[in-house]
């Protein structure tokens, strides 16, 4: 299958994972590398599952907002629904999700998107918060669309990915609508 | 009871509706349905929603899980808006006559 026209290589989706958890504008991707083996995008669709249910169990325990609690309590809920579907599909196919350089650096970015929120506490946590979920769900749907449903050749993988899609698009809409109700950084002046 | 009794004396039967809720979305979004009507949704995601009332009248189905079906039975006339608790983009309303 071929989408060579608006598709992200490998490293280019760690380059946009990369960026988005650290809260800046994804890149571009560079030149082509070998695609993603059906195992390989199992781990890495487990693996951004399982950050994004680390990220938000962290928030639970930071955030003093019901609104970011709520959001939070979705995202374990549904990533751990989607987790639970992909393992039984896995199994069902006798396909063991196989570590690779993408996870690898969504692992990596995942580690230093905490250590920036580590230190924040109430708004300012609220809003680092949320900022990265918007990142960070835009950049699932990019590689969703561009990377994973495009490489993948097992039909199953490849619907169980067409089906998550609306789940992630929602999450990202709910993400910016709750960033519109937060309240902004107080500015100090002199 | 009542409102079942007084639509079988109207010589009209409730019957069921179904919301189908399939890609982060109700369908149909919006339903019009008699006093007495039950409206049944079924989850065909698989992330788990609801559909909670969202304004003065009560109701709530309960988190459903992929496969699952939440009932009500439409009471009284009016508009009324539901949501998903978990997921507050989604939205639908039941026109009840």
């Amino acid at each position: 299958m071929s989408h060579s026209g608006h598709r992200l290589t490998p490293l280019g989706l760690a380059l946009v994972f990369a960026s988005a958890l650290h809260g800046q504008n994804p890149m571009p991707a560079p030149a082509a590398t070998p695609d993603l083996s059906d195992p390989e995008v199992a781990h890495v669709a487990v693996t951004a599952n399982n950050i994004d249910i680390d990220a938000a169990k962290f928030a639970q325990t930071r955030t003093q907002n019901p609104a970011v609690k709520q959001f939070a309590a979705t995202m374990i809920t549904d990533h751990t629904a989607v987790n639970a579907q992909a393992a039984a599909l896995a199994t069902k196919l006798g396909v063991t999700p196989t570590d690779n350089a993408v996870s690898q650096s969504l692992e990596s970015g995942a580690k230093q998107a905490h250590a920036t929120l580590e230190p924040l506490h109430g708004a300012a946590f609220d809003r680092a918060y949320i900022d990265r979920e918007i990142g960070y769900h835009q950049a699932v749907l990019d590689a969703i669309d561009k990377l994973l449903i495009p490489t993948t050749e097992n039909a199953e993988l490849r619907q169980l990915l067409v089906d998550v899609r609306p789940a992630v698009a929602t999450h990202l809409e709910h993400a910016k609508q709750l960033k519109a109700r937060l309240s902004p950084p107080v500015r100090t002046g002199k | 009871m009542i409102v079942w009794l007084l639509l079988l004396l109207a010589g009209r039967a409730p019957t069921t509706h179904t919301v189908e809720i399939r890609g982060m979305e109700f369908h149909p979004a919006a339903l019009t349905v008699a006093a007495g009507d039950t409206i049944v949704w079924i989850n065909r995601d698989i992330v788990p929603h609801t559909a909670t009332a969202s304004g003065r009248t009560k109701w709530d189905t309960g988190q459903l899980s992929q496969g699952q079906v939440g009932r009500y039975v439409a009471r009284g006339a009016g508009v009324v808006r539901y949501a998903c608790i978990l997921h507050p983009t989604m939205h639908g309303k039941l026109i009840i006559r």
